[in-house]
């Protein structure tokens, strides 16, 4: 018998029961199939999707300005294609002949084929599809140059390699705001997957040393230090984030003096950062706790400062031991960012809700959820990875396995 | 008991340049109240082995970790290298740079390498090349023997090599004083004499040493000198042959009774 079949045939049929339960699932699984499949190419009108495409993309972005966007997604898929090389081509020999292992080359085939489909289906331009195509085209050569040519470049250079990504951020706030001879932008015209990805990519960010700090001052011999922390963070995860949002918007203005408050979005987005913060310094602090305290004794016992302990041996452990549940928050905090419609900006839920609004497109409810959820779900899927990778280059023992 | 002279002595006073290490009248309490040491004196000579043996429980590990800092004490005081042991920062950290300690658990840094294992401290304190560092950690591992396993992680090790790593480690930092915290303890028996090999080349070498262990197949041969703490105390100092046939205390004899 042809071994699938007969593998097959022991995970789903191995005995009678097994294979009662397995036909009532696919009966399930297929019904349910069935009827998403007549829905979506019989009765959902994609139009709704087709014509807001660029609405969902960055809201009301001046068209005139729109190509910055363009080039800073050129520049992050040059920076995905040479980060991802340069993961692969980490010298180890072991790893020989795997520049491209099998889930590689099915995620380069993943790409491509959207890059050539979702276009087409959303009925963009040839030339904005063409536009696609290309930017794709970068990422994959880079990502192969960098595999393959990336361990030959010196060795400082390699270091100061990380450095381009926060420079790439800053380069993409100025392209995406204004400034340097660019024409600004006012953040009340940013929207759509665009703002929700600025809201949570910068909350990411800054909450990350708010809360490793946090997490430390939570465990500080200093007692106001400790209870400061304990307070905030305490007062935080005790309250909603909506509520938080709405005070944020009306007390900033209060607490700041005058020009010194922020825009809307950016209060928004310090707002989340804040809130973030005190959810990652507790996983920070359960990876703190996982650390042995021999390890610092032996940090300090070396004539390491306490600062030099804890950056080179304490908390690369603890971030190791953090790091599932630091991700769960982001992508927790990927998804909170919808609640910034209800304060009334204008990020994916908030552009979907003005696009039901419209009649034109009165009872096409259902595509618009679904798009958004596809939408949400690809980029959580996007953290997941990355940091499954991130996980296993962060575990000596699973690379030592792995040898 | 002499009578403690605390805090009079500082850092300038440098008391004669063979004492590496002056105990006097350490007094220590732990915060939960427990009285761990009461009152204990040591004089640790340049290039001697001192080795401190003890029931468990008698604050032999308290003890030595008051010599780098790694515990406070209330009462008394202690002269390391000519540098005097205050809440003074400074001085702790000249201190621990000077004072290698190996532990029972050896307490490997599991997330690197041997070689960066060995490596860390002396660029990140000592400020020192990265590539000469690294040429030194390796003859460092040659002379403890694992140093084909350089680029390895402690995880993969077996005990005894990483015990070994830990004294490599220690030594990388060239420090004046080596602090031995039951270093085979809980090590199979089998290991266990790898590492007292190497420590007894140390010793050959006119490493000063501390080691707190109940070897005392090690003490005979390396010791110099041979003390004996019970309930926080030092109940006696003496040479090893002296200590195992013919101890001059009462206690000493009922500890030997127990273990020989
Ligand atoms: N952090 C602490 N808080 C309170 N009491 C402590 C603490 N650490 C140790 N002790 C107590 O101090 C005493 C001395 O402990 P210490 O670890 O120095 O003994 P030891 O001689 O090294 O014993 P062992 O051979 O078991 O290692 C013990 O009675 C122990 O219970
Ligand atoms: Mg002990």
């Amino acid at each position: 018998m042809n071994p699938l079949l007969r593998r097959l045939r022991h995970d789903l049929f191995a005995t009678p029961a097994d294979g009662l339960i397995t036909l009532a699932l696919l009966g399930v699984i297929g019904a349910g199939a069935s009827s998403f499949l007549r829905w979506a190419f019989s009765q959902a009108r994609w139009a709704v999707i087709q014509a807001n495409s660029t609405l969902f993309a960055v809201g009301r972005y001046p068209i005139d300005q729109q190509w910055r966007l363009w080039l800073l997604t050129a520049l992050l898929a040059a920076a995905t294609g040479i980060t991802w090389g340069m993961l692969r081509s980490h010298p180890r020999p072991d790893r020989g002949g795997t520049l491209w292992p099998r889930n590689d080359r099915i995620a380069v085939g993943l790409l491509v084929a959207l890059s050539l489909l979702l276009p087409w289906m959303l009925g963009l331009s040839p030339s904005v599809q063409l536009r696609w195509l290309a930017i794709t085209a970068v990422l994959v050569l880079l990502r192969w140059l960098a595999g393959r040519f990336g361990p030959l470049l010196p060795g400082p250079f390699k270091r100061l390699l990380p450095l381009g990504l926060p420079l790439l951020y800053l380069i993409g706030m100025v392209l995406i705001g204004g400034g340097l001879g660019l024409a600004s932008v006012s953040p009340s015209e940013w929207g759509g997957l665009l703002l929700t990805l600025l809201q949570s990519s910068f909350a990411i960010l800054l909450c990350f040393p708010l809360g490793v700090l946090l997490a430390l001052g939570r465990r500080s011999e200093l007692p106001l230090l400790r209870w400061g922390s304990v307070l905030y963070i305490e007062f935080i995860r005790g309250a909603p984030l909506i509520t938080l949002l709405f005070l944020g918007q009306n007390m900033l203005g209060f607490l700041l003096p005058g020009g010194l408050a922020p825009e809307r979005v950016w209060r928004a987005a310090w707002v989340l950062t804040l809130f973030a913060a005190a959810y990652l310094a507790e996983a920070v602090r359960s990876g703190l706790a996982a650390v042995p305290r021999g390890q610092l004794e032996a940090a300090r016992s070396l004539g390491m400062s306490m600062p030099q302990a804890f950056a080179s041996v304490v908390l690369p452990q603890a971030m190791r031991v953090a790091l599932p549940s630091m991700v769960g928050q982001f992508i927790s905090l990927l998804q909170d960012t919808t609640l910034l419609s209800l304060i009334g900006l204008m990020e994916l839920l908030g552009t979907a809700r003005t696009v039901m609004a419209n009649p034109a497109f009165l009872g096409r409810n259902a595509e618009v959820y679904f798009t958004l959820a596809v939408l949400f779900w690809c980029c959580c899927a996007a953290l997941g990875l990355g940091s499954r990778a991130l996980e296993r280059r962060l575990d000596p023992a699973a690379i030592a396995r792995s040898g | 008991m002499s009578q403690p002279s605390p805090s009079i002595l500082s850092s300038s006073a440098t008391p004669p340049s063979d004492v590496m290490i002056d105990a006097r009248g350490v007094q220590k309490w732990y915060p939960n109240g427990y009285h761990a040491l009461r009152g204990c004196d040591l004089t640790v000579n340049r290039g001697e082995v001192v080795v401190i043996m003890g029931p468990s429980g008698s604050g032999k590990s308290t003890f030595i970790r008051t010599f780098n800092a790694l515990e406070d004490f209330q009462k008394g005081s202690i002269t390391v290298d000519g540098i005097t042991l205050s809440d003074d920062l400074r001085h702790i950290d000249a201190i621990r740079r000077e004072v290698g300690m190996v532990f029972q658990q050896f307490n490997l840094f599991p997330h690197l390498t041997v070689l960066d294992n060995v490596c860390l401290a002396p660029v990140l304190v000592r400020k020192r090349s990265k590539a000469e560092v690294r040429e030194q950690a390796l003859a460092l591992l040659q002379r403890v023997g694992i140093a084909e396993q350089a680029d390895k992680y402690p995880g993969q090790l077996s005990g005894g090599q990483q015990q070994r790593v830990a004294i490599a480690r220690a030594l990388c930092m060239e420090p004046r004083i080596l602090l031995f915290d039951e270093p085979t303890s809980s090590l199979d028996p089998e290991m266990v004499r790898e590492v007292l090999e190497v420590m007894q080349n140390l010793a050959a070498d006119a490493i000063t040493m501390v080691v707190v262990t109940h070897e005392v197949k090690f003490a005979r041969q390396v010791a110099h000198r041979v003390v004996l703490m019970a309930e926080g105390e030092v109940v006696e100092v003496a040479e090893p042959e002296a200590f195992f046939t013919n101890p001059s205390q009462e206690r000493s004899r009922r500890f030997l009774d127990q273990i020989l």
